[in-house]
Order: C-alpha cells, then structure tokens, then sequence
C-alpha cells in the first residue's frame, strides 16, 4: 500500500492540557515566605556539605541526604549572570498566558535586565530583575541589594528585584 | 567494555518543517535508510532503541503506533529520553544493547515533530518543566516580571543558555562577534549538508550581525540568528557487533562511551535553590569526556580527535564544550576559531554539519551528532566530508538545563582487546 | 546465554496510595535510599542510575530533570527509561553485562494523582485516526478485548472477577498495597461500578501514587556486599503490534517475550518449575490472559485455572500474592514493584504474604494498551 504523495498532511486537532494537571510542592515556602514577612532571607543549609540554597532546597543531592537547617542569609548579593529581553511591545509576548504590557507589569518598550544573584552566604541563585540600572550597568560581580516590598506580605514578590549598592 | 561494537549504517530524513508525512512515516523513512545503509534487512535486527521528547509532538509513547511501520512488532524495544541529549541516550541504548552480548544487531532511532505542535517548538519546551514550577510559584505570589525572568525572557531552555553564554562570555573574554562566527559557520556548514534545516551558503560573522532580522539581540547576548530552530526529524543508527561489522566496508567503531549527569543549572523543582553558580563549568561533561577517552584510549583529544560534532543549540555552547571536551584549553577556544581551525577544511573540524545550530529536531539531534561522526569516519559525509584522515571522532549531546552529558568516541579501528 | 551474572541485592517500594502527601523528589529519595542501604552501599558505589518516569504522567517535559538529586545521581552515569519500570532494570542489566558498570540503582515512579492516567492512554493512540474516532481509551480497549477474549473461549465474567477476589484478598497481607480488601466477595467485585462493559471499578486497577527502587550487581559485587543475592536467570522483552493490527484474544507479544526468559532460564515446563509469578494485570481478565500467555496453562484455559484455585496463595503456583497491579498501580512503577515482590519472595521477606520456599519467581511487567509491550524476568535464589 503506498501513499498518495501529498504537499502537505491533513491537520487533525488534539490537546495535551497541562493546565489541568495537580502538582505538588513542598512545605518549605512557607518559611521562606514567612522570612519575606520580616524582610528576612532564609536559606537551607546542609550540615553535610555546608551549602546553603537559597531558594531554598530540601535535599542536598551531593551529601544524599535531607536538608534540615536553617540559616538567615544578607539580603547583598553579586551579580553571577544576567540577560536583557527584546524590547517588549504588547501582543509580542505571552507569560504563561497573560500579555505582560496589558497585565500593566512591564511597560511598552521596556527591556528587563533580569539577573542571576549571589546572596552572600550562600551557594546558590535567586532569579530576579534588576532594577534602577540601564541595560549597559549590568556586568558580572556588580553589587547588589534587594529591594523589599514596602509592606512584605509573604509573598516570593516581597522581594521586587535587586538594585546596585551605591 | 568486553565487546567491540560498530556502527554499521546510517539513516536520516531531511530535517526542516516537514509538514508532508507524519510522526511514523518520518521514523520509518529513516529506520529503512540506515537498514538500507546497512545492507540489512529488518529481520536482522534483534533490539531496537528508540527515544524522542514526546510532550513536542503530542503523542505519548510514539513507537507503540508507530512501531508496525519499522519492524518492531515481535523485537524487545527500550524507550529512552534525556531532553536535549535524548539522541545520543538512545544511541548509547543502542550500544549496550549490543555490548552486554545479548543482541548483535540493533537499530537505534530518534526523532521529533515540532511542527505537529502549535506551541513554539524545541526552545521553549522546557516550559513545561518550568510550567509545573510556575504554576504554585504564582500561587506564591511571584510576579510576571519574575517568571519571565526564570525563562530568561525566551523560554527555559534558552533562558538558561542565555544566563550561560553571559558567564561563559565573562569567563573566557569572548565577544559576541565569536558567537557570530560561530553562527555563521554552522550555517555555511549546514549548507553542505543536504539533511540540514537552516542553510545560508555564504553566511559570515558580518552579515549574520547586520541582518536585519537575525541581528536582532533577543535575550543578550544571543542574537534571533544565534539561536537553534524547531527542525521535524529523524535519524537512525544500526549498530553491530565486532563479527558482523567486519563484513562492513568501512564500519565506525564506537571505542568509548560514557554518560553523566550534575545538578540541574538555575533552578530546581520548585524553584528551589541550584549550587551551580557558574553553568559554563559544565563538570559533568568533563567528566563524560574523560571516561569516554579513557575508554577510547585516546591520551591527547586535541591532538587525536581529528572532528568534533558538538550540541550546540547555541553558538556559544561550541566554544565551551570544546574546552570541556578537552579539544582546546579553558576559555581558548575563540582563538582556534579565529584562526579557522575548525572550519571543515581546518585542523580540527567542528560540527561540519552544521551542528544542532542549524538543525534542531530535539529527540534527533544529539542522535545525529553520533551519525555524522560515523559517516565521516566511513567517508560518507558526501558534500561536508572533511578533507582529511578521520582516525578517531568525538559526539557530544547535552540534555536537561545543561546538565545532562552524553560523550560518545568513534574510531576507525576497533579498540584492542584485552 | 549471559557472559556474566547479574543479581538484585537491594529493593525499596513505597507504600502506594492514592494521594501521597509528599513531593515527587521526597517519594524517590525515600526508596532509592533505603534500597541503597539494604544494598549496603553508599552513593560512592554506584556506578549508574536509571529512571523510569513518564512525562505525560508527570505533567512535564524532561520529567527526570529534578529527580536526579534525590535519586543520588549527582555526577553519575544517568539515563531516563520511558517505560514501565521493569524496562529500566533491563537496561541495568545491559550496562553490567557490558562490563562497563558493576552496580545500577534503579527508580520508578509515578503520582497518578497528579494527571488521569486513563486520559493519558489517549495521547499514545494514533492521532489520525483512533483519537479523532474518540471511542478508545485503556479502558474501553480492555473491554473490548475482555469481550474478544471471554467470547472466543467461554470465559465467564465471574471467573475474570475470581481474579480481583484473589488479588484484592492477598492485597489485605500487603502493607505496601494502595487497595486492600480483606474479606472481599464476588458479589462485591460483580457490583462495583461499571466503567466499560465488563470492565468495573475493582476488576481495574486503581490510580495510585507510588515508587520503587532496586540495585542490580555484577556477579563479583553481588558476592562481595550480599548474602542472598537475588540472580536474573532470564528476561524477554517483546513488543507487540498497535492495537488494530494484532490478535485480541491473546497477548502473543507477552507469549514471545515468556519464551525468550524461559529460554535463557532453562525453563521447560513453568507451571510446574516457577514457585510463584508476579504479573502486572491492569484488568482482571488480563491475569487470566497472562496465564495463558506465560504458559501456565493451554491457550483458552485462563478460566479453568482461576477455578481450580492453583493461583491463589495456597494453591501449586501462586501469582500475585502482593496484590498484583489490581492493589496498586503506579504505572511506570508497577513492574518494578513486581520485580521487588517477586525478590522479597526469593529472601523470604514478603512477611504475612510470603509464599513458603520461594527459590524461582517470575515477574512481569507492561507498557502500553492492551499489555502491548511485555518484558518478563526470571529471578531465583542460588542454585
């Protein structure tokens, strides 16, 4: 049986709706979140290998073994990596369905600096914006502090982004 | 490793939006291809190793419907996936298959619809992954600014390569007019390479950046030029054992093999912290490459491997992993590029295909990246045959958020038995 | 032949259920490591991993990714089998027996609760035809190869519901089981709800949350760190056709596959030389195909089989004295389960559903609707 040689196949519908799907998470957020409420940074620190993870980690894969305390670390960090958006105009791009421009969180034209920093005393990343620098200020190893929400309400959004240390 | 395995034939669609077969028509042509590339019928196969990354595609488990169309009905099939580096897992799959003695013939496959997807395609997917973070994550509180900056602005996969290319940038002094060059490499390569996607025959570092459309700097510094495309694809390997490869005419012998795996870069299940503060360390591939040389015999890569076909999604990714590949010295390696040395015509070929830079086709490409190594070394590579003795070869692939590694080494000599 | 042995020397399951209240990450790192410990290894010693996760149950594409730190891959040799979980101790198997590796961990893992799976069985249909027809799912496709098969050979509902009696009632003995019902009745299992005729919601197996973990050893190291090694005396793996292109009424996929383990076991008569099977039976009619498949009895005799009580616990070969997948169904775990059921029968350590003198078990696994892709291990204590 051979096939009708075709320009193009037939289009057939079908969906994979992972919007539906239940995923679960751990308990740890809530301390971290609590900490927010007091615009503190709470890490997780291994009595293993003496990492701290902040966000913070419930298993240390290098030790094999639970993670179980706590550390409050500064909330000054480095600049470890950073990359710059297209300029965002609205229609252009979709964050898991919603229009940042027309949810009003970034402003027609904006490019964010988005940054990858190192709290001191700690061994890992906090992804976030930064905020008050131009696009050409952000560099490797700048200094930076976090910038709090006024009145944190324990939410990962306590902390609005990271500003450079003057 | 107790048995000696080769590579024997070698099957691969054109790879490009492919919108006029589907998913199973697509793994058969290229099943049959390397059958027929092997002089082999599907009666000689006894395994069959298969893999792709089935979310893109919409089609979970694909070789059970598809299965009738390459022979598998009545052979034992092992699905592998890995992310990114899927391919190279299913050819390693493959290659066990046949060292552990059990099978002597095995045909390994892989393959990826992105077009079957209205979603964007290879890039993006690790949105998924990202997805179920997300989803509690904006449970949490988090803002679309944040979320967006988990994705680097592009979508996971190439948000992690564009934090990655900064460090890595930071780390070696490179410029991005070396991620141009290396662009504009794959392209001109690509072009020799009639399976290949995205084909620019006279492409330069110049006119890449100047494009008005691929010079755009979409997530710094990766240009729209600088990144992969969505390829539909598949490619297939038999792979036999020492006494029916010597029947071959030129068989590539896999004299090493090895996989590993690190944390996963930037960010874990959700998001929660990552200790890898610099993702262009990349320690698993070099432990990888070690062991895979280790294997091989091989005691000088820079000077024994004669071509490399490195994943590289991302031109700053060919760079990089070929210092960790121990071809050149860390953060060196834009000065071989400079000098032209891994131009197919130079001293130490990179990706002459044209690389996964200019053919994506996610559950295929690392799978490709082992192809192409054996048709060089079988002489095969037609058009983007590099121009010298190929002895030995090294096929990369990397999976996940950069952290998964697969190292495979090719040679034109079965390793010696001890 | 195999050049070279391979053992099981360590196992972990979790206890199944229908909504675990803990992360996948925690749910894996729980059995990899206690089977490590039983192993008596430490993360040093393991020389590769293997997952088996799939990402349409997950909800994720590279399903593995997070995983790895828990499991106690960090920097290892690593891979993902999509599959059922007894796939990836096949692969295992091959890594050792390649010389390459001496010690594989291997962990599967589902949380059904995440994501329907029965809905999931749809994504693996053909989408031009079959999805778009919309009458097919796991379900409705055992039903119809319920029917095929009980109408071809005169198998009546009650003895296909005999199976979820046995398996439910043996779940009861099975701390791990998700669904365990002591004391269950015919009647019961006949009332329950229908789904798809003559498929009801206890001759199915349940959505459950569960995960299991086993290390497989050279020969050398197997020796070296256990006193009672579990030895793979024989696998097979065989893959069937798609669903529209194979016979119905028996599953010769499974057939083949039983043959190939045999074979390499020095099986000659199984009925008679295995001390029990564990079988994954998504549907209880399936157990009685499984039989007929494995060569426990002739072709078309599943009914009589289940009558004669030979399968139940006390009877010449037992199958399923954990429950089998009728009490817990972590898809891509529950073939692994078997494999761990099947060892802690040969150690002697499946507690109050132990079967007495355990020494040569069978254990089975499959993947894909209607049992279309069937592997089966031979496992037996030293000879």
């Amino acid at each position: 049986m051979s096939k009708k040689v075709r320009k193009e196949t037939i289009a057939v519908e079908g969906v994979w709706p992972v919007g539906s799907y239940v995923y679960k998470a751990p308990t740890l957020y809530q301390e971290l979140l609590e900490g927010f409420k007091q615009k503190k940074i709470i890490g997780s620190l291994c009595t293993g290998c003496g990492f701290v993870y902040v966000p913070m980690r419930n298993i240390c894969g290098r030790c094999w073994r639970k993670i179980d305390a706590r550390v409050t670390v500064s909330d000054k960090g480095t600049v470890k990596s950073f990359t710059l958006s297209q300029a965002v105009k609205k229609g252009q791009v979709k964050v898991l369905g919603m229009d940042p421009v027309e949810m009003g969180w970034l402003k027609e034209g904006e490019r964010l600096i988005m940054v990858l920093v190192n709290f001191d005393g700690t061994n890992s990343k906090y992804t976030t914006i930064l905020l008050n620098a131009k696009p050409e200020e952000a560099h490797i190893g700048m200094r930076v502090q976090a910038v709090w929400k006024e009145k944190p309400e324990g939410k990962l959004s306590d902390i609005i982004g990271v500003e450079p240390i003057k | 490793m107790w048995r000696n395995i080769a590579v024997i034939g070698v099957g691969q669609t054109k790879h490009g939006i492919r919108r006029d077969i589907n998913a199973a028509e697509m793994i058969a042509e290229a099943a049959w291809k390397a059958l027929e590339d092997a002089e082999l019928g599907p009666e000689d196969i006894d395994a069959i190793a298969i893999g792709n990354m089935q979310g893109f595609g919409g089609i979970c488990q694909a070789e059970l419907w598809s299965g009738d169309l390459f022979a598998a009905p009545g052979k034992p099939v092992l699905r592998i996936a890995t992310g990114g580096t899927t391919g190279g897992s299913v050819a390693q799959c493959g290659m066990y298959q046949v060292a552990s003695g059990l099978f002597d013939t095995v045909l390994a496959i892989g393959f990826e619809k992105h077009s079957d997807s209205k979603e964007p395609g290879a890039t993006m997917g690790l949105s998924h992954v990202g997805l179920a973070n997300m989803f509690h994550l904006l449970a949490n509180g988090v803002d679309v600014r944040t979320s967006f900056a988990y994705g680097g602005g592009v979508g996971a996969a190439a948000g992690v390569s564009a934090y990655q290319a900064c460090e890595y940038m930071h780390r070696s002094g490179c410029k991005i007019e070396h991620l141009d060059m290396v662009a504009a490499k794959s392209r001109r390569n690509a072009a020799k390479n009639k399976y290949a996607h995205l084909q620019w025959p006279n492409c330069t570092a110049e006119s890449l950046a100047k494009h008005p459309r691929f010079g755009e700097i979409v997530a710094y510094p990766l240009r729209l030029g600088h990144i992969c495309p969505a390829s539909d694809g598949a490619s297939a390997i038999v792979i036999a054992s020492e006494e029916i490869a010597r029947k071959a005419d030129r068989p590539a012998w896999v004299r090493g093999l090895a996989a590993c795996a690190d944390e996963e870069n930037q960010q874990a299940e959700n998001a929660q912290g990552v200790s890898i503060l610099d993702t262009s360390e990349q320690m698993q591939c070099r432990i990888a490459a070690m062991k895979a040389y280790r294997m091989a015999g091989i005691k000088n890569p820079r000077e024994e491997i004669d071509v490399a076909e490195i994943y590289q999604p991302f031109p700053h990714q060919e760079l990089m992993y070929s210092e960790r590949l121990l071809l050149f010295d860390d953060g060196k390696a834009w000065i071989p590029l400079e000098e032209g040395e891994t131009e197919i015509d130079g001293k130490l070929p990179i990706d002459p295909s044209g690389g996964v830079l200019s053919t994506n086709a996610i559950g295929s490409s690392a799978m490709q990246r082992v192809a192409e190594c054996a048709l060089q070394i079988m002489g095969k590579a037609e058009e983007h045959q590099v121009p010298k003795d190929v002895k030995n070869a090294v096929a990369h692939g990397w999976g996940g958020s950069t952290n998964f590694t697969v190292v495979t080494v090719l040679g034109d000599t079965p390793r010696l038995r001890w | 032949m195999m050049r070279e042995k391979v053992a099981i020397i360590g196992y972990a399951q979790s206890y199944h259920q229908a909504n675990m209240p803990m992360t996948r990450e925690d749910m894996v790192f729980e059995v990899a490591k206690e089977a490590a410990k039983m192993a008596g290894i430490e993360r040093e010693d393991i020389d590769t991993v293997i997952n088996a996760t799939n990402d349409y149950y997950e909800g994720r594409t590279i399903s593995e990714l997070f995983l790895v730190m828990p499991i106690g891959a960090y920097l290892k040799d690593y891979t993902k089998v999509e599959m059922d979980g007894a796939n990836a101790v096949f692969y295992g198997m091959l890594k050792i027996l390649s010389g390459t590796h001496d010690i594989a961990l291997i962990v599967a893992n589902t949380q059904g609760s995440t994501f329907n799976p029965h809905q999931i069985s749809v994504y693996t249909l053909d989408p031009t035809f079959d999805r778009q027809i919309g009458v097919l799912n796991d379900i409705s496709a055992a039903a119809i190869q319920a029917r095929v098969y009980m109408n071809k050979y005169g198998i009546s509902e009650e003895e296909a519901a005999i199976v979820s009696v046995k398996n439910l009632g043996n779940a009861a003995k099975n701390p791990h089981a998700h669904r365990r019902m002591p004391g269950i009745s015919l009647e019961e299992v006949l009332s329950s709800k229908l789904y798809c005729d003559p498929i009801r919601e206890l001759t199915m197996s349940p959505i459950s949350d569960g995960a299991a973990a086993v290390v497989l050893a050279s020969e050398k190291k197997a020796r070296e760190l256990s006193d009672c090694p579990v030895w793979i005396k024989g696998v097979g793996s065989c893959q069937d056709s798609y669903i529209r292109d194979r016979k119905l009424y028996k599953l010769e996929g499974l057939e083949a596959a039983a043959k190939k383990a045999y074979q390499m076991a020095g099986i000659k008569n199984p009925f008679a030389e295995l001390d029990a099977a564990e079988v994954s039976e998504r549907y209880a009619h399936e157990e009685l195909m499984i039989y007929e498949a494995l060569g426990f009895c002739e072709e078309g005799r599943g009914g009589t089989l289940i009558d004669s009580c030979a399968t139940f616990n006390d009877g010449q070969l037992p199958v399923n004295p954990s429950g089998g997948a009728l009490s817990a169904d972590p898809i891509t775990a529950t073939g692994l389960i078997r494999i761990v059921e099947a060892t802690m029968q040969i150690r002697g350590e499946a507690g109050a559903h132990q079967i007495p003198g355990a020494w040569r078990v069978l254990a089975h696994g499959q993947t894909g609707i209607c049992a279309q892709q069937n592997i089966v291990f031979i496992l037996g204590g030293e000879e």
